[in-house]
C-alpha cells in the first residue's frame, strides 16, 4: 500500500523514533494481547513501588507547612508554594533553571545538525563510525568529564592560556562558575541525544526528495532550507525536547561548572532537602520544576504541530 | 543526415561504478517533440542515462548537449527539466497546489500568473479541486499524476520520466500510460521515458532505445523493433519468441536453407541478422519466430503456401483472444499463439504447424573463442 518511505516513517510520533518500538508494536497486533500484558507486569510493579508511589509521597510532602512530617499535628496548606511563589531567589533560580537549558537546546541543535546531516549522507561505515565517536562520550562517567572540563576552563585553564597568549583576550574569560559553564557542559553531555533524534528523522526523508527539488530549479542551500529542513523537525523537536528535559533536571553539571554562581533548580532541591532537611519545601519546589518541565515541553511541541508545518507530524 | 532537430544529444558517453562499466560509449539522439523510451533489462544503464541528461550523474567521457548547448557539467537545477520520479517523490509537507507552486516559485513567476498555470495543469491531469490535499491524502494514481503536473507547470525543455508506472497496480498503469501519451501528444514536449516494461515500451513511443549491458541494441520504431530486430539480444527480449538451431544447408539469391533436426527450414536473406552476415555452408545457425507467426492446422492441406512440419500438442493454454499451443517439433517445445483452433484438438494430437520464410530470423552463432 505504501511504497513510499518517508510516509509510512513520518507517521511515527514525534516522540524519539528508533527501530525496537514499532516492531514491538506490530508484534502486539499479531498475538492476543495477555500474555504481551503479562510480560508488562513485572516492569508496571517495579514503576508504582519506586516511582508512581515516591512521586505521589513527594506531592502530598509538599502540602506539608509544618517541620513535623509524621501523624496529627501536621498541617496541609499551600504555605511551600506560596513562598516559592513570592521569593524573588527561588523564582531566580527557575529562570535560570529555563534559560540555561535553552540555550544548552539552542547549541545541542546548531552543533549536532550538521553532524546528523553528515550522517544522512554517509556510507553504512562512515555512519557507524561516527554514531560510536558520537555516543563515547556516554561511556564516561559525567563526573569524570566534569574535571575533564575543569582542566580545560579554568581561569589558568588550556583555553584561557591560550587566548591569553595569542592575545585576543587580556584577562581570563569567566568559563567556568558561570552560566557558559554550565551550557557549555550540559549541551556537550546532551549531543548525542539531539544528533539521534535528529539522524533518525532524516533517514527517514526519501532521497528523491531532494532530487526532485533539484531538477525543479532548486539550488542544494535552497533544497536544504524547503525540503530537508522541514522534514527534519520531528527530529529536532524530539531532540530538543529531549536536551530540555535533561538539562532541566541534571544535577552534576550544574554543581560541579556553576557551583554557587548558578543556583539551577536541581541544586536547590537538593540543598534544601540534603542540607537544610527541609523536606516539604523541596518537594514543592521538586513539583514545580517538574511542572515548569512539562509545560514548557507541551507548549513547544504545540507550536510546531500547530504551525504551517504540521504535516510533517502526521 | 538527420533534417530533423534534436533535443538532446549524447556523444560517446561512458561511465563505471567501481570499476563495473554501466554505459560503454553511448551515442544517442532525441528529436524534438517525440516520446523516446530507454527499454532495457535492470542494470542495462537505461536510468544512468536518464541520470545524466538529469545532471545527477557526470559521465567519466563524453558529452551531453540539450537543446545544443553542452551541458556535460552543469547542474540539475540549472538545466530547466522536467522529472517525474519512480516513487513519486511529492513534498510530504505541501499541498498539491504548494508542489506545483514550488518549480514556479524558483522561477518567479508572478501570483497570478502562478495560479493560472497550475489550474491549467491540474486540468491537464483531471485533478482540478484537488490543490489542497496533502499527498497523503491522495491515492497512488493520484499522487503519480500531481507528480506528473508538478513536471509540467513549468514548462521544461524537456520531460524525463523515471519508471513512473512501476509502483501502480496493473490496471492503473495502463490508464496513466494512455494519459502520459494523450498529456505529450496536446503538450508536445519531448520527453524521455525510461521502463523496463516492454509492453509500455512499445505502446507509448514514438521511437524505442532498447539497451543492454551499458550499450544500446536498436533504436527505432515500436513496430520494426518488433518486425525487424537488428539483434539476437532485441528479438529475445521484446515479445516472446521460439528458437530453433541448426547448420546452414544452402545458400540460393533469395533464401537460406537450414537444416534443423530432420526438417529443412528456409529463412529470407533479407532476415540474417546480428553482427556477421556471411555465411557458409555449415555454419551453426540460430532461427527464431513468435509465437504469432507460426500457423497451425489439423492437415496438410488447408494452406499450402507455408511449408508444413509435423509436430505435436503438448500444452494448451487459452487466453481469452487466442489460444496458447505449446507443440514439440525438431525434438523441441514451440509455442504456438492462434485464433484458428480445432476443437477436436487434445494433448498428443498430431497436428501441422507452418511458417512463412519472412517470418523467420536468422543469427550465426558466435564462434568460441
Amino acid at each position: 500500500m505504501e511504497p513510499v518511505r518517508s510516509h509510512a516513517d513520518q507517521e511515527t510520533s514525534p516522540k524519539i523514533t528508533t527501530e525496537p518500538p514499532k516492531k514491538q508494536k506490530k508484534m502486539k497486533k499479531r498475538r492476543s494481547w495477555v500474555p504481551g500484558l503479562l510480560l508488562l507486569v513485572p516492569i508496571l510493579l517495579f514503576l508504582f513501588g519506586f516511582f508512581v508511589v515516591p512521586m505521589l509521597y513527594i506531592l502530598y510532602l509538599s502540602f506539608i507547612s509544618t517541620e513535623n512530617l509524621s501523624g496529627a499535628d501536621a498541617v496541609y496548606s499551600l504555605q511551600n508554594y506560596i513562598t516559592l511563589f513570592t521569593d524573588s531567589y527561588y523564582l531566580n533560580s527557575l529562570w535560570i533553571t529555563v534559560k540555561i537549558s535553552i540555550y544548552s537546546v539552542i547549541v545541542a541543535l546548531l552543533l549536532g545538525y550538521p553532524i546528523a546531516l553528515t550522517m544522512a549522507k554517509s556510507s553504512a561505515r562512515v555512519r557507524a563510525i561516527i554514531t560510536l565517536l558520537i555516543a563515547s562520550p556516554l561511556l564516561v562517567s559525567i563526573v569524570v568529564r566534569n574535571f575533564g572540563w575543569y582542566l580545560l576552563l579554568l581561569p589558568n585553564g588550556t583555553i584561557n592560556s591560550f587566548l591569553l597568549n595569542i592575545g585576543i583576550i587580556n584577562k581570563p574569560l569567566n568559563l567556568l562558575f558561570s552560566e557558559l559553564g554550565v551550557v557549555i557542559g550540559l549541551s556537550n553531555a546532551y549531543l548525542p541525544f539531539m544528533v539521534l533524534a535528529i539522524v533518525t528523522s532524516l533517514y527517514n526523508i526519501d532521497p528523491s526528495l531532494e532530487k526532485a527539488s533539484a531538477i525543479l530549479g532548486a539550488s542544494p542551500m535552497r533544497s536544504f532550507f524547503s525540503i530537508t529542513l522541514p522534514l527534519s523537525l520531528p527530529g529536532i523537536i524530539s531532540g530538543s525536547v529531549l536536551v530540555f528535559s535533561l538539562s532541566m533536571s541534571a544535577y552534576v553539571t550544574p554543581a560541579l561548572m556553576g557551583g554557587a554562581n548558578v543556583p539551577v533548580m536541581p541544586v536547590v532541591v537538593y540543598d534544601q532537602i540534603n542540607n537544610l532537611l527541609h523536606w516539604t519545601f523541596g518537594s514543592a519546589l521538586s513539583y514545580v520544576l517538574l511542572a515548569t518541565t512539562l509545560l514548557s515541553v507541551f507548549i513547544f511541541t504545540r507550536v510546531f504541530e500547530k504551525s504551517k508545518f504540521k504535516e510533517v507530524f502526521r | 543526415m538527420n533534417t530533423m532537430v534534436s533535443d538532446v544529444e549524447i556523444k560517446g558517453a561512458t561511465k563505471q561504478f567501481g570499476g563495473n562499466i554501466v554505459l560503454d560509449g553511448i551515442d544517442l539522439e532525441v528529436r524534438q517533440g517525440e516520446l523516446l523510451t530507454l527499454l532495457g533489462p535492470s542494470g542495462c544503464g537505461k536510468s544512468t542515462t536518464l541520470n545524466l541528461i538529469a545532471g545527477f550523474l557526470e559521465a567519466d567521457q563524453g558529452d551531453v548537449f540539450i537543446k545544443g548547448k553542452k551541458v556535460t557539467k552543469v547542474p540539475p537545477y540549472k538545466r530547466d527539466l522536467g522529472m517525474v520520479f519512480q516513487t513519486y517523490s511529492l513534498f510530504p509537507h505541501m499541498t498539491v497546489y504548494e508542489n506545483l507552486n514550488f518549480g514556479l516559485k524558483l522561477r518567479k513567476i508572478p501570483k497570478a500568473e502562478q495560479k493560472k498555470k497550475i489550474d491549467r495543469v491540474l486540468a491537464l491531469v483531471k485533478l482540478s479541486g484537488l490543490e489542497h490535499r496533502y499527498p497523503r491524502e491522495l491515492s497512488g494514481g493520484q499522487r503519480q499524476r500531481v507528480a506528473i503536473a508538478r513536471a509540467l507547470v513549468v514548462e521544461p525543455e524537456l520531460l524525463l520520466l523515471d519508471e513512473p508506472l512501476s509502483n501502480l497496480d496493473a490496471k492503473l498503469r495502463h490508464e496513466l500510460r494512455l494519459e502520459i501519451k494523450r498529456l505529450q501528444k496536446e503538450i508536445g514536449v519531448t520527453t524521455i521515458f525510461v521502463t523496463h516494461d516492454q509492453e509500455e515500451a512499445l505502446s507509448l513511443s514514438d521511437r524505442v532505445v532498447v539497451m543492454n549491458a551499458g550499450k544500446i541494441e536498436q533504436i527505432s520504431t515500436p513496430t520494426s523493433i518488433y518486425k525487424h530486430p537488428n539483434t539476437e539480444f532485441v528479438f529475445q527480449f521484446i515479445g516472446k519468441s521460439n528458437s530453433f538451431e541448426g547448420v546452414v544447408a544452402d545458400i540460393g539469391q533469395q533464401k537460406v536453407s537450414v537444416q534443423a533436426g530432420e526438417e529443412m527450414i528456409a529463412v529470407d536473406v533479407a532476415n540474417i541478422i546480428g553482427e556477421d552476415k556471411n555465411l557458409a555452408i555449415g555454419d551453426e545457425v540460430k532461427l527464431y519466430i513468435r509465437p504469432e507467426n507460426i500457423h497451425i492446422s489439423s492437415t496438410k492441406e488447408t494452406s499450402t503456401s507455408l511449408e508444413l512440419h509435423p509436430a505435436k500438442i503438448t500444452q494448451m493454454n487459452y487466453l481469452g483472444t487466442s489460444w496458447e499451443i505449446d507443440v514439440s517439433i525438431i525434438g523441441k517445445s514451440v509455442q504456438v499463439l492462434t485464433n484458428a483452433y480445432d476443437s477436436s484438438w487434445q494433448y498428443g494430437s498430431e497436428v501441422f504447424v507452418g511458417w512463412s520464410p519472412s517470418d523467420l530470423m536468422l543469427i550465426k552463432k558466435q564462434v568460441q573463442r
